[in-house]
């Protein structure tokens, strides 16, 4: 690899034979789709098709790192999965942070593509130059924790980072989680259940290499104006909310623009936010802070339970996981809301929607459409924090009820039936996470258009949720700020979230955090040119131009992965509550989601044809990916 | 005399972020490698305890006193424990000596890896995000920690003010 920031080497392991290969990252795959997210799009394109079973031994999974990983980049610790999802059974994400991404790349690797499937349960040891399968019996059945701890004890050192799956992996719950560093999800599209598929049950990792950039001065300078920005420019608005609260800080914020989901989205404000928020978290129950690899932000956290039924000590929950455990559920009880995060975790589930799943079948109780003898005696009424643990723990072993919410909402509403299937809130089969396209139209679309399914992650704009003038200004132009920041306006969001969707999926390939480059709107295309220009030694992309067509490439060619599944225009959409049910309370009553008013735009801008929603022959020859043109109408 | 400075750490402020291990490497070698940083952060899972360890230049130093070729020594002007590469035989002495694990061995470069305060502007407390790592002046190094046990008895009393009713 002439290309300085990768390793230039990948592991291949073929579980169904037991052989492991290591290979050389190809330069050309480095120089069109960066790393990370990009490397697993274009694996899945060349070997995953629509005849591929999520759940088989011919599904991939790609856990790949991009040449920022391991840097002194800020917040560049982390990693990105992909694979065809066992959820939504189209394109798979996840993206995780904690320790293990950048420990994978001093370890010598860019990537590992997990295929096949073992007899026995196994787990993987990459250890510098040893790589090799070790029986994993001991530790199936464990939880995500457990199994850190004794690979950890196995291998003779706890600095070997580990990636684990729970027993929800294992039972092929469909939203299982990879948890790894105790504590970190890489969680949506069942990842974890694509793990326990292959019986692969962790990863654990040592490395002793470093990571060597094509331009060390060049890079330097990038480096250190990434920190003024991050610290002094940013610095307040950094320090006052990510990293004093965390994203728990969101709760009040996002309450008060009225687009906090509360009662399985019902509506997006709740008088009982300030019960489960930031400063409340703050003042009653934290006791550490905590960070990923090489992060300067720091929103991690901890926090502690002195008493009461939830006692103990916890890592402390995300927003979309307090949104989903708590207001989705009417539960303002801080330690029932840590209690069932540090569940998920444990048994290895994503956060989101095993939350949204529950709530899904707390408002089909309360309508009567659900019963006990559906639950096996679970009383699931709204805020029955009691219920919901159970729960949490029925659906990981996939017992009575619980293999109903194993299968995801939109799976569980079709198999109990009754006209229950309007309440599951998914999009394409992924649980809607904690925005509401009502009170912030581009969030709507962002749900619609993402390719995992109803993800914020894919193209969410904060800077309606803020009023970021000055920072649509500079990206879009003076005369568009007024539409641009308001939550309300549908003109130009279309554009907007194309944008924003190239803009994250660079970052995903590079990989520097969603928290410097989505909220707050720190990084933008030139930044990242910058650091991927002299990182790599890439001339081509000192233009930040260079580096938008490799995000467009990336995001296309994803979004010809569902369209070879069979998705079209009329997949992009909400479920009804946000299309024709008014907001019913709230800063944002009265709205209800404009959808079609924003669509159109975006197709336009990401070169789709607006009747279907595939990307345009031209525009598939002006990404380079000319022969797909043709073959999908 | 030149005014002393130290490196003062305080465990309870790391949070594990281990920048300054991406630092130090990158200020030596030239390579983001933690594996060859002179500081490296320990960290407790279960104790939820993450302690940067590096050299804490002793004044009655044990890596100098075991020391067979005189390749480490003591500065008193700058406080700092040299080491001069020519002169070591990589016996490997001042590891077995060191009560703290401040001094490691890289075997890439074949040497000793030992805290330079890289020629005095330590890059692990440029970078360090939360005051964990800092760099400051000899005769400050207590009152920098005794301030801050203060601030603390400063939050105690203002809880106690106002679980009483008080201001």
């Amino acid at each position: 690899m002439r290309y300085g920031g990768y390793a230039g080497r990948y592991i291949r392991v073929d579980l169904s034979s037991g052989s492991i290969g290591v290979l050389e990252t190809p330069e050309s795959l480095a120089r069109d789709y960066v790393g990370g997210l990009g490397f697993g799009v274009r694996l899945l394109w060349d070997e995953v098709d629509e005849r591929t079973d999520p759940l088989g031994p011919d599904n991939r999974l790609v856990i790949a790192t991009g040449p920022l990983t391991g840097t002194l980049f800020p917040a560049a610790g982390r990693y990105q999965m992909a694979a065809k999802s066992p959820l939504t059974g189209i394109w798979g994400q996840s993206n995780s942070g904690g320790f293990f991404g950048p420990e994978l790349k001093f370890a010598g690797y860019d990537m590992v593509v997990i295929q096949g499937r073992s007899e026995r349960p196994v787990y993987l040891v990459i250890d510098d130059d040893e790589v090799r399968l070790a029986d994993a019996s001991h530790v199936w059945g464990k939880t995500t924790f457990e199994t850190t701890d004794i690979v950890r004890e196995d291998l003779g050192d706890e600095t070997f980072k580990v990636m684990a799956i729970g027993p929800a992996g294992e039972n092929l719950v469909r939203f299982a989680a990879v948890i790894n560093d105790a504590g970190n999800a890489g969680g949506r599209t069942g990842m974890g259940a694509v793990m326990g598929s292959k019986k692969l049950k962790a990863i654990a990792v040592r490395g002793s290499r470093g990571v060597r950039v094509a331009d060390d001065g060049a890079f330097m300078e990038v480096v250190d104006e990434a920190y003024e920005k991050l610290q002094v420019e940013w610095g307040e608005a950094v320090r006052e909310t990510l990293t004093k609260y965390g994203t728990p800080n969101l709760v009040e914020a996002i309450n008060a623009i009225g687009r906090m989901p509360v009662k399985n989205h019902w509506t997006g404000y709740w008088e009982r936010a300030d019960e489960i928020g930031g400063v409340a978290i703050r003042e009653r129950y934290r006791v550490k802070q905590g960070s990923c690899y090489g992060c300067l932000v720091q929103c991690k956290y901890y926090v502690e339970v002195r008493e009461g039924p939830f006692a103990g000590r916890y890592k402390g929950p995300e927003y979309e996981a307090i949104v989903s455990f708590g207001s989705s559920l009417l539960i303002d009880d801080l330690p029932a809301i840590f209690r069932a995060n540090h569940l998920a975790d444990a048994l290895g589930m994503d956060s989101i929607s095993l939350g949204m799943t529950i709530a899904w079948a707390m408002e089909s109780w309360e309508r009567g459409l659900l019963t006990a003898e559906d639950t096996g005696g679970l009383d699931l009424s709204w805020g029955n924090a009691d219920s919901v643990i159970e729960l949490i723990e029925k659906t990981a072993y996939r017992e009575g009820f619980g293999g109903v919410i194993a299968e995801g909402s939109r799976r569980a509403s079709q198999i109990i039936g009754r006209g229950t299937e309007k309440y599951a809130m998914h999009v394409k089969g992924l649980e809607i996470s904690a925005q509401d396209g009502r009170a912030h139209q581009s969030s709507g679309l962002t749900h619609a258009t993402a390719a995992r399914g109803a993800d914020h992650l894919t193209s969410l704009s904060c800077l309606e949720e803020r009023g970021y003038e000055r920072v649509a200004a500079e990206r879009y132009g003076e005369d568009k700020v007024r539409e641009l920041t308001d939550p309300l306006e549908t003109k130009y969001k279309g554009w907007l979230v194309k944008d924003l969707e190239d803009l994250y999926a660079m970052g995903n390939s590079l990989i520097i955090c969603w928290y410097e480059v989505g909220w707050p709107p720190v990084f933008y295309f030139d930044d990242m040119a910058r650091a991927l220009a002299a990182a790599t030694g890439m001339e081509e992309y000192r233009d930040p131009r260079a580096i938008r067509i490799a995000a467009e490439r990336i995001v296309t060619l994803r979004r010809m992965f569902n369209v070879r599944e069979g998705l079209r225009r009329k997949d992009d959409t909400l479920p009804e509550r946000f299309l024709r049910e008014p907001m019913p309370t709230g800063p944002a009553r009265g709205n209800v989601c404009r959808l079609d008013e924003m669509l159109d735009d975006y197709y336009r801008a990401r070169g789709c044809d607006p009747e279907t929603g595939v990307p345009t022959d031209e525009t598939l020859r002006r990404l380079g990916l000319g022969d797909l043109a043709g073959r999908w109408r | 005399m030149a005014e002393q400075r130290v490196l003062l750490v305080s465990p309870e402020l790391c949070t594990g972020c281990r920048l300054c291990e991406l630092a130090c490497s990158f200020q030596h070698f030239r390579e983001f490698a933690p594996s060859r940083s002179r500081i490296t952060v320990v960290r407790k899972e279960e104790e939820g305890l993450d302690i940067p360890v590096v050299c804490l230049q002793c004044e009655d130093a044990p890596c100098v006193a075991a020391c067979p070729t005189g390749a480490l020594w003591k500065e008193d002007e700058s406080g700092l424990v040299a080491y001069d590469f020519d002169r070591c035989i990589g016996c490997k002495v001042c590891i077995t000596a060191c009560p703290f694990g401040g001094i490691g061995w890289d075997p890439k470069s074949g040497s000793v890896i030992k805290c330079d305060w890289c020629g005095g502007d330590p890059q692990c407390a440029r970078i360090c995000p939360t005051g964990a790592i800092k760099w400051v002046r000899a005769e400050e190094a207590d009152a920098t920690k005794r301030d801050r046990v203060a601030r603390r008895f400063e939050e105690v009393s203002r809880l106690i003010t106002a679980a009483r009713g008080g201001v």
